[in-house]
């Protein structure tokens, strides 16, 4: 017996527009992109949006949370400015000296972008290009780069991609500057936009990658972004993510990485924008003596919903990973983390520790945490762990003791809670300013 | 001056008095101590005149220069000159030293309607106080009071002290964890921080405090209650007689 189960007007929208656009989309005329963007819309069908039903969205009922679907945007052609950039996301980084690649409205910005004389260090190809005519580099590694299994929220992102970012770095390359990834929506009208990017890091290559999102002038963008990246050889990565949406919007969003033997990445996503922010980072070691450090942080208040969901695989033995996701959630706002350590038959000598911790500023607030082991070796060093509190009384008093008022004590002792996450960030540019827009954000400038 | 009338206190939601008709006049220039046995009520007091939660005046009065000191929140009373040294100073992971005792210097001038200080001349301020008080840079650099000796902590709070310049100084057992040198070190900050224009309240369990702080008068806490009074001899009289000699509550 089967059982039919209704779609949802969403579900039902995605799969119009799929029909309407797929031969209009980015490398429509190729041979790669058609059968990917099928296949991933085949499994869509399938699989139908997540809903609580699904135990990785439980807490996210994303079947019941999305009414409609917009229309999908690729060019608005509203032109946007250097100062648009800023405004947009919200964060002041004017002094930040960054290789900078935009995508705006779900396309490659050229007139906004700056990464001149980089080509000894890194190739740089619009998503767009890359799927009409895929070098063999790209179209071996794309889409492959440990995806999870039967995810809804990747096989969208596939069969709708517009525009993103494709970059190889060069064997052995140390780059100077952070790579800054902006993706940003100038546009006034309600949209979807769906970018996906994919970064090959070479052996022995050293760098820092920053992707900031943010869509103000229409509240309620709907934005599905993918990254996929792999790490060769000793590589060396600090991989940071700032999400500053429209407090309407919904913010899907997944990082896949492979990790090298021998290579190092920190991933770091602060997250304070959108109404229902999803950030998923599945990350797993390909070779032995690979090192990972997958932490985050975020602040929601009134009705958002920020839910981080990791997975981290220890596939093979020897390798160290740490986690530490730290929440402020104030108001009726929700916030959940799900993490997951996995370590495979064989990944002996593992060394992995996952840790969340959520802050209460309101009796309203909620925050939903599940942390997961799953060990199939013997020889190995695992912890985990959650806490949820809210601001300790003897603290306050002794702040306020000293001359505070109760917002500034509280702010004090916010900032530190979540600054514990935020000091994992190790380019400092960065650090400053997610610092300095925490503190911001409980002066109440929390959009 | 400091006025307490008729102080009756309990902990909220418990029926216990802890304090119980408490009567205590401390003029501007003078230091008087309280000392007592353990469980006398004399960290409570320190905290009712600081205006810590979770405590019930049932009864009576706390004034100072004649203001109502109970209808004000802990940080209105620090700016009006009220100053808590702390038994035991609470750690606070993540808030710098040095952050903190801008942020709060600031927050006093402000509400006292003082200029606030720029960087260079709280930088100026701190480096002359800290050097006085045997606070070294590093300490002021790390998570306010974590990691810190017991010592340290002390030294911390009388630091805060004398950068705040508060007119009322109430001491808890300052004295407790504190090796000799590091008494010396506290007594001589406190010590110069008297003046005409402020009081102070040493609560101390010790008589050993009070030969380097020398306080004008000297009461004993017992059961909630000031069973006696007197001048600094009185000190000495209990180190030697113990305080089961006092009041109505011989027996303990």
């Amino acid at each position: 017996m089967t059982v039919q189960i209704v779609k949802t007007p969403a579900e039902e929208a995605l799969e119009s527009a799929f029909a309407a656009m797929r031969d209009g989309l980015s490398g429509a005329a190729g041979d790669f992109a058609p059968a990917l963007r099928d296949a991933a819309m085949a499994t869509f069908r399938e699989l139908g949006l997540p809903g609580r039903r699904v135990e990785e969205w439980k807490y996210t009922d994303l079947r019941g949370l999305l009414r409609d679907v917009p229309e999908p945007i690729r060019a608005s052609g509203d032109t946007l400015s250097e100062t648009d950039l800023y405004d947009v996301l919200g964060i002041d980084l004017d002094e930040f000296l960054a290789y900078r690649i935009v995508i705006a409205d779900g396309a490659f910005a050229p007139e906004l972008s700056h990464f001149e004389g980089t080509d000894a260090l890194f190739q740089v190809l619009p998503l767009s290009e890359a799927l009409a005519n895929p070098p063999d580099w790209f179209r071996e590694g794309f889409g492959k780069v440990n995806p999870p299994e039967r995810d809804a929220s990747l096989a969208l992102n596939t069969a709708f991609m517009t525009d993103g970012v494709v970059i190889r770095i060069a064997d052995g390359a140390k780059l100077d500057r952070p790579l800054h990834l902006v993706f940003i929506t100038g546009s006034t009208r309600r949209g979807m936009v769906t970018n996906r990017n994919f970064i090959s890091v070479g052996e022995g290559a050293a760098a820092t990658i920053l992707e900031t999102y943010g869509a103000r002038r229409t509240p309620d963008m709907l934005r599905n972004a993918v990254t996929e990246i792999t790490l060769g050889h000793g590589a060396e990565v600090e991989h940071l993510k700032y999400q500053n949406e429209g407090r309407m919007g919904l913010h899907l969003s997944s990082w896949m990485a492979a990790i090298g033997p021998g290579a190092r990445y920190r991933a770091f996503q602060f997250s304070i924008g959108a109404g229902l922010a999803r950030n998923q980072i599945f990350t797993r070691f390909t070779g032995e003596g690979g090192e990972a450090d997958v932490s985050g942080a975020f602040m929601v208040w009134d009705e958002q919903h920020a839910d981080t969901t990791v997975v981290i695989d220890h596939a093979v033995p020897h390798c160290k990973s740490r986690a530490l996701f730290k929440g402020v959630i104030d108001d009726k706002a929700r916030g959940v983390v799900q993490g997951k350590i996995a370590v495979h038959p064989g990944a002996q000598k593992t060394d992995a520790n996952l840790m969340a911790h959520g802050l209460m500023l309101s009796e309203r607030a909620e925050f939903d945490a599940k942390p997961e082991l799953e060990i199939y070796a013997d020889d190995v060093v695992c912890g985990h762990g959650a806490t949820t509190g809210e601001l300790d009384e003897d603290m306050l008093f002794y702040l306020r003791a000293r001359g505070l008022d109760v917002n500034q004590a509280q702010a004090l002792l916010t900032v530190a809670f979540v600054g514990e996450a935020l000091e994992k960030v190790e380019c400092a540019p960065v650090r400053e300013a997610f610092v300095a827009r925490a503190a911001a954000w409980l002066g109440s400038d929390k959009s | 001056m400091l006025e307490i009338k008729n102080l009756h206190v309990r902990v909220e939601d418990e029926d216990t008095e802890i304090l119980r008709g408490i009567d205590l006049a401390v003029p501007k220039g003078e230091v008087h101590a309280i000392m007592g046995p353990n469980g006398s009520g004399k960290s409570t007091l320190s905290y009712v005149i600081a205006g810590k939660d979770g405590y019930e005046v049932t009864d009576g009065s706390i004034t100072w220069d004649g203001e109502d000191l109970l209808a004000l929140s802990p940080d209105e009373r620090a700016a009006r000159g009220v100053f808590l040294a702390f038994q035991y100073p609470v750690e606070i992971p993540g808030v710098a030293t040095l952050t903190f005792l801008r942020t709060a210097v600031n927050a006093v001038r402000k509400a006292r309607g003082e200029k606030e200080l720029n960087t260079a001349d709280f930088m100026r301020l701190v480096r002359e106080k800290a050097e006085a008080l045997g606070v070294k840079q590093d300490m002021l650099k790390r998570g306010l009071n974590v990691g810190f000796s017991g010592g340290e902590k002390k030294r911390n709070e009388i630091l805060q002290m004398a950068l705040l310049e508060p007119t009322l100084c109430v001491l808890d057992e300052t004295d407790s964890g504190l090796d000799i040198d590091a008494l010396r070190i506290v007594s001589e900050g406190v010590n110069t921080l008297r003046g005409p224009e402020r009081a102070m309240l040493v609560i101390t369990h010790y008589q050993r405090l009070l030969n380097y702080i020398v306080p004008d008068r000297v009461h004993v806490l017992q059961e909630g209650r000031i069973v006696r009074s007197g001048g600094k001899e009185l000190a000495e009289e209990l180190e030697r007689t113990g305080y089961a000699e006092f009041g109505e509550g011989k027996a303990a």
